[in-house]
Parts: C-alpha cells; sequence; structure tokens
C-alpha cells in the first residue's frame, strides 16, 4: 500500500518534469512526433528503473556515512564518501546505458531498432540523475527506490507522450511568430501542469 | 578585438542559451521561487561552465577521442561537487533549499553542450569567455524569472517587501500559483515570446 | 593491446586520480565547516522552539557565538529512556548509538532528547524533537513546553516537504503562533491535541485550549500532525509525570 501510494505520487502529484522540471531539455526537443515521444519515454522507463536502485545499492553499500562496515575493516567503517555521490551516480547512468545498448543490439534488434538512438541522449536527462539524487535524499528502502524508480519514468512517457500529442494539433492553430515552438509549448506545458495540480492531495 | 567581445556578449541576448538555444531549462525553472537561490544557482552554473570550458580546452589536444564524452562528465562531475562541497560549507540555508539541484548541474546542457560545441575546438582564452557568457546568459534569464515569481507570488524581492508602500489594509496578496510549476511554465514562455520578438528571431514548422 | 589504447587508459587513469584527489583534498577541507553548519541549524532550531527571536529586527541572523551562548549558559541536553521515561545517565548527542541517530521518528528510537532551559537553576522550559508523517513527508519540529509541563511556548516545523502553499503552510508563522499558550495536559492526564478541519471555532465555538485552526486543503498534513504529536507527547509523558510529582 505504501509503494502503491509513492508510485501514484510519483506519476501523478510530483511528476518529475511538470513539478520538478527534470528531463526538459528532451521533453521540449524530443516531443514534435508521437512516435518519438513514445520512444524516448519508453526509454526513459527502462533506464530509471534499473539506475535508481542500482545507484541506491552503490550509495548503501559504498559511499554513504560507514557504509563500508560490512567490509569488517574498521579503518574502512569510518569512511564517509558521499561527496562523491554525484560522480559515480553519472559513471553509473552511463555505463548502464552504454550495457543497454549492446544487450539491445545483440539480443533485441528489433527494439534496438526502435530505442537506439534515444539511448545515448539518455545519460545526459537530468531526470535520471534527479531520481537517484531524489532517492538519497528522500531516504528511500530499495524497494522504495525501485518503485519510485519505475514510477518517476511513467511520469515522464505520460508527460512526453501527452505533450506530443497536443503539439500535433498546435501545427494546424494560428499562433504569433514570436510564440511559435518553445514558446507556446512552454505555455502547453504550464497549463498540463495545472491540470497535474488537481491530483494534489490524493493519497491512498 | 571584437571578435572576443562577441564571444562574451552573445550569448546574453542574441544566441541565449536558454531562450534561443533552449538548453538547461530543467534547472532554470525549479530554483526561480526566490531571488536568492536562483542567485546562488546562477553563480554555480556560471562557475561551473566557465571552469569546465576551460579546463577541456587546455586538454582538448591530449583526449582521446574515444573516451572524449567520458572525460568531458568527469571534468564536469568533478566541478560540481567541489561547488556543492561551498555551498554546504558557506551557505548552508540555500544549499539545503537548492537540494538536489546543483547536482544537476551535471548533466544541465549547457555545460556539456558548450564543452562539446565549443571548448574542444578554441584555445582556452576564447573557452573562457564562451563559458562565462553563457553562464551569465543563463543567469540573466533565471533572474528575470525569479524577479517575475518572488514578486508575483510572495509579493517580496530579496525577501524585502516591495508592496510596503501601500496602506495595511490594502497591501498585496501573494499569488500562489506564481510559486508553483505552473508559473514557471507559463512565465518563462513569454518571456521566450518578448525575446523572439524584440531580437527577431523566429522558428518555423 | 596497441599503443594506442594503451594511451586511452592512460589518460583516464590520469583523469580518475587527478580528478579523486582534487575531490578528496576539498571534501576534508570542508567536513569540519559543514558540521558545524548542521550542528548550528539544529540549536538554531531549538531556540526557536524556546522563543528566542532567532533572526533580529534587522532581518540579521543570529549569531554562531550568541547561540553557542544560550547553549552553555541556558541550554542543557539530557536523554531519556522512553520505556521506562528515566533519564540516561551520562549520555550526549556524541556518544548516542549509531541506530539511535538513523531513527526518523521516536517511534524508532530508545533514547529520546530532551532540552532544558534553565535560568537561575530552575528550570523553566522543556523543549523535545517531534516528527512523524504529514501527507507526503515525514514532518520534523520541535515542541516547547512551559515549567508547568502543559503550556505550549513554542512550536517549530523547520523539515517537510508537503505541498508548498497548502501542508507546507505548516512552516509558516501564523500557524505555528497558534499553539503559543494552548493546553497539552489537564486535570491530571494528558489532552488530545488537535489542529481542526479548518476552523477550531467550529467544532469548539468560544474557542478551545486545545485545538488550534487547521490550514485548508492540507487536511491530511494536520491529521498527521495530531498523531505525531499526540504520541509523541505520550512518550515524554513518562517523564514529566515523574517530575511532576
Amino acid at each position: 500500500m505504501e509503494l502503491l501510494n509513492l508510485a501514484v505520487k510519483a506519476i501523478f502529484v510530483e511528476n518529475i518534469v511538470l513539478s520538478f522540471f527534470l528531463g526538459m531539455c528532451s521533453f521540449l526537443a524530443l516531443s514534435k512526433k508521437v512516435e518519438t515521444a513514445t520512444g524516448l519515454g519508453i526509454a526513459v522507463v527502462f533506464v530509471l528503473t534499473m539506475t535508481t536502485p542500482l545507484n541506491w545499492l552503490i550509495h548503501h553499500f559504498l559511499l554513504q556515512d560507514g557504509a563500508l562496515a560490512w567490509t569488517g575493516v574498521a579503518s574502512l567503517a569510518r569512511l564517509d564518501l558521499s561527496f562523491l555521490n554525484f560522480i559515480c551516480f553519472i559513471a553509473v547512468i552511463a555505463s548502464a546505458v552504454q550495457l543497454v545498448e549492446m544487450t539491445l543490439d545483440r539480443f533485441f534488434p528489433a527494439l534496438y531498432n526502435a530505442l537506439g538512438i534515444f539511448l545515448p541522449l539518455i545519460t545526459v536527462n537530468c531526470s535520471i540523475l534527479g531520481g537517484s539524487l531524489f532517492m538519497v535524499e528522500r531516504e528511500y528502502n530499495l524497494s522504495e527506490a525501485t518503485v519510485f524508480g519505475f514510477s518517476a519514468g511513467f511520469g515522464f512517457f505520460l508527460a512526453i507522450v501527452s505533450l506530443s500529442a497536443i503539439r500535433k494539433k498546435l501545427r494546424y492553430s494560428n499562433i504569433p511568430p514570436g510564440l511559435k515552438g518553445l514558446g507556446i509549448t512552454f505555455i502547453m506545458t504550464g497549463l498540463m501542469s495545472i491540470g497535474f495540480l488537481c491530483f494534489s492531495g490524493i493519497s491512498l | 578585438m571584437a571578435k572576443t567581445r562577441d564571444i562574451l556578449l552573445d550569448p546574453l541576448s542574441d544566441n541565449n542559451p536558454i531562450a534561443i538555444q533552449v538548453l538547461g531549462i530543467c534547472s532554470a525553472l525549479a530554483v526561480t521561487v526566490k531571488m536568492e537561490t536562483a542567485m546562488v544557482m546562477a553563480l554555480a552554473l556560471t562557475t561551473v561552465v566557465t571552469f569546465s570550458n576551460l579546463i577541456i580546452s587546455v586538454m582538448r589536444k591530449a583526449i582521446p577521442a574515444k573516451i572524449r564524452m567520458i572525460v568531458e562528465m568527469a571534468v564536469i562531475a568533478s566541478l560540481v561537487i567541489v561547488a556543492d562541497q561551498f555551498l554546504q560549507a558557506y551557505m548552508f540555508e540555500v544549499s539545503r533549499q537548492l537540494s538536489v539541484f546543483v547536482g544537476l548541474i551535471i548533466t544541465n546542457c549547457i555545460v556539456m553542450g558548450r564543452a562539446e560545441a565549443f571548448a574542444l575546438q578554441n584555445p582556452p582564452g576564447p573557452s573562457f569567455l564562451d563559458g562565462l557568457g553563457n553562464g551569465l546568459g543563463y543567469s540573466a534569464i533565471l533572474l528575470i524569472v525569479a524577479s517575475i515569481r518572488e514578486i508575483l507570488g510572495s509579493g517580496t524581492w530579496f525577501g524585502h517587501d516591495v508592496f510596503a508602500f501601500m496602506p495595511e489594509s490594502f497591501h498585496y496578496m501573494g499569488n500562489g500559483l506564481a510559486l508553483l510549476a505552473p508559473g514557471a511554465f507559463i512565465i518563462i514562455g513569454l518571456i521566450i515570446w518578448a525575446h523572439r520578438t524584440i531580437v527577431g528571431k523566429f522558428e518555423t514548422d | 593491446m596497441q599503443k594506442d589504447d594503451l594511451r586511452i587508459v592512460g589518460f583516464a587513469a590520469v583523469v580518475c586520480i587527478v580528478c579523486s584527489l582534487v575531490l578528496s583534498a576539498t571534501a576534508s577541507m570542508l567536513k569540519q565547516r559543514q558540521a558545524e553548519n548542521v550542528e548550528l541549524d539544529r540549536k538554531i532550531n531549538v531556540l526557536k522552539a524556546f522563543g528566542v527571536a532567532v533572526v533580529g529586527e534587522d532581518g540579521k541572523k543570529i549569531s554562531k557565538d550568541r547561540v553557542d551562548q544560550y547553549f552553555s549558559e541556558n541550554i542543557s541536553e539530557i536523554y531519556i529512556a522512553k520505556d521506562s521515561g528515566e533519564v540516561v545517565e551520562g549520555m550526549t548527542l556524541a556518544k548516542l548509538p549509531k541506530e539511535e541517530l538513523k531513527a526518523k521518528t521516536a517511534v524508532e528510537k530508545t533514547m529520546l532528547p530532551l532540552y532544558l532551559w534553565k535560568e537561575d537553576g530552575k528550570v523553566r522550559k522543556y523543549a523535545f524533537p517531534i516528527s512523524g508523517m504529514g501527507l507526503w513527508s515525514i514532518l520534523n519540529g520541535y515542541l516547547a513546553l512551559d515549567s508547568d509541563l502543559s503550556t505550549i511556548v513554542g512550536l517549530t516545523f523547520y523539515k517537510h516537504a508537503e505541498t508548498p502553499g497548502l501542508g507546507g503552510e505548516c512552516s509558516s508563522d501564523w500557524f505555528q503562533n497558534q499553539f503559543k499558550g494552548k493546553k497539552v495536559f489537564e486535570d491530571g492526564k494528558l489532552l488530545q491535541f488537535e489542529v481542526a478541519k479548518g476552523s477550531a471555532e467550529i467544532k469548539y465555538p468560544g474557542g478551545s485550549d486545545h485545538a488550534v485552526d487547521g490550514i485548508s486543503g492540507a487536511t491530511m498534513t494536520g491529521n498527521g500532525i495530531n498523531r505525531f504529536l499526540n504520541r509523541d507527547l505520550q512518550y515524554y509523558e513518562k517523564y514529566f509525570s515523574r517530575i511532576r510529582g
């Protein structure tokens, strides 16, 4: 129940794009077509679900204050390496993305062809790193971290697919020249974000 | 000489990283509820982008092409960690409000984008200026958005009551929407509209 | 291996070593200061609950020296055993076991901190941490009681992640100031303290000394506060009932 609550919260109430503004760059750049948006969305869900628990393990067993106590070496047990969080997380994300790319290429060529071009972009998508950082900041446990990773990714998927659908329609409207493209997309995102505000206060 | 000036000043308006190049918006929105946080964030990002450009430009001939990206990433991440450590030590309050967004400078497209697009091809001097210029361009938008949001949302600027001159019974009530996410999106959309109309750069579909 | 590959590995190694050296140096250099900041922040929050003005008229924050002065002259910190309510002799923050420090709420703790405000050798006020789930997040705060062990001197929430503008209002002055002067203990027993839904006037016409107005739109946050405030009060009551005599 707790986990379900967390999932609802991460998908709707605290949508990673619409209320934390993470992953905006690719959100705006790749939402022109529904197909590309879907591809990117799925790739984000995939990578977030994988890297958040992975980074949780790294944070808890290597970096956190006193995390190295399991080695049984007294001098290691006192170490606090949490200042290395950022650099380790980004390294894990970059290598995980690379691994996924190679595995897909080797075993699931069809999926690779669909997602391939989006995977490298994901390394520098703020939402992936953001997911890991939020997981540390909010002190989730392993199962919470996994659920959070998946739901945050799904929230991103939902937001980008709906935005791309709206943008498709926007092409037929008469928009002032200065507002065309980025400007109107921002305002649309703002309106979507207002829509998502109505979820606030929901809890199971 | 004119060229050096262009490198510094161009990103401020004509080629603004946020408004024209559409880079690094993530954090720009999240920290602009208050001037104080926006100011610190702008400072942190400007420092990081300036020095990452400088360092990468110095190393540009030595970096093996195959591991180019990962080396850039390592340099940027280290700079961000240093910045974050300093914030925690000297500006504790603000650093807690910024929470994860300092760390997210790593994935800020401006830093990576400028390293790839400029620092790898140019000598250290111009790269330094390019980084500074882009950092300032980002800061400019950040501060404008933050001013609007703080004044509309809380009726204050840097924590000072800007409507203090009004009679007590007629005092400004903060508009909560400006503090929430949608306010940020819409304000930045309008700023981009105004900026593009003035500069005269339009997108065609 | 080809010569080119060797160069790549070498370059990567050099970058790694330089980066890690720089990072470790900065981190260990600044660690002391960061720890001091965290400590100062905790002390300031305690002072706030005790009703000390931590932000002066000129908008300036209280200085570190002043905070330390309060803590050396007026405030002492003791730990009480949660089960029995007895004082744990000789326990300090530095000696506290790691599991205790990790515990997020009083439920998981076995020893509870209590801050005593002394003037002229007598305890005038008591403050202790309160924490628990609101709607989304764990709220952390301090509650201070007068020496009658019933009247609230101050309440402050310093850390939470509730919805800004709704539940987030729990850290605003208007909400926290309402608690001042309310009672938690009457006629020999603890009262159920209540953050009402909406205005407290509706449920208790004429006002109540153990209920405050809720935040409109944030009933769940209010319910959360009710739950953990009353729970934590019960834990401390074990100690208070001993000294009440």
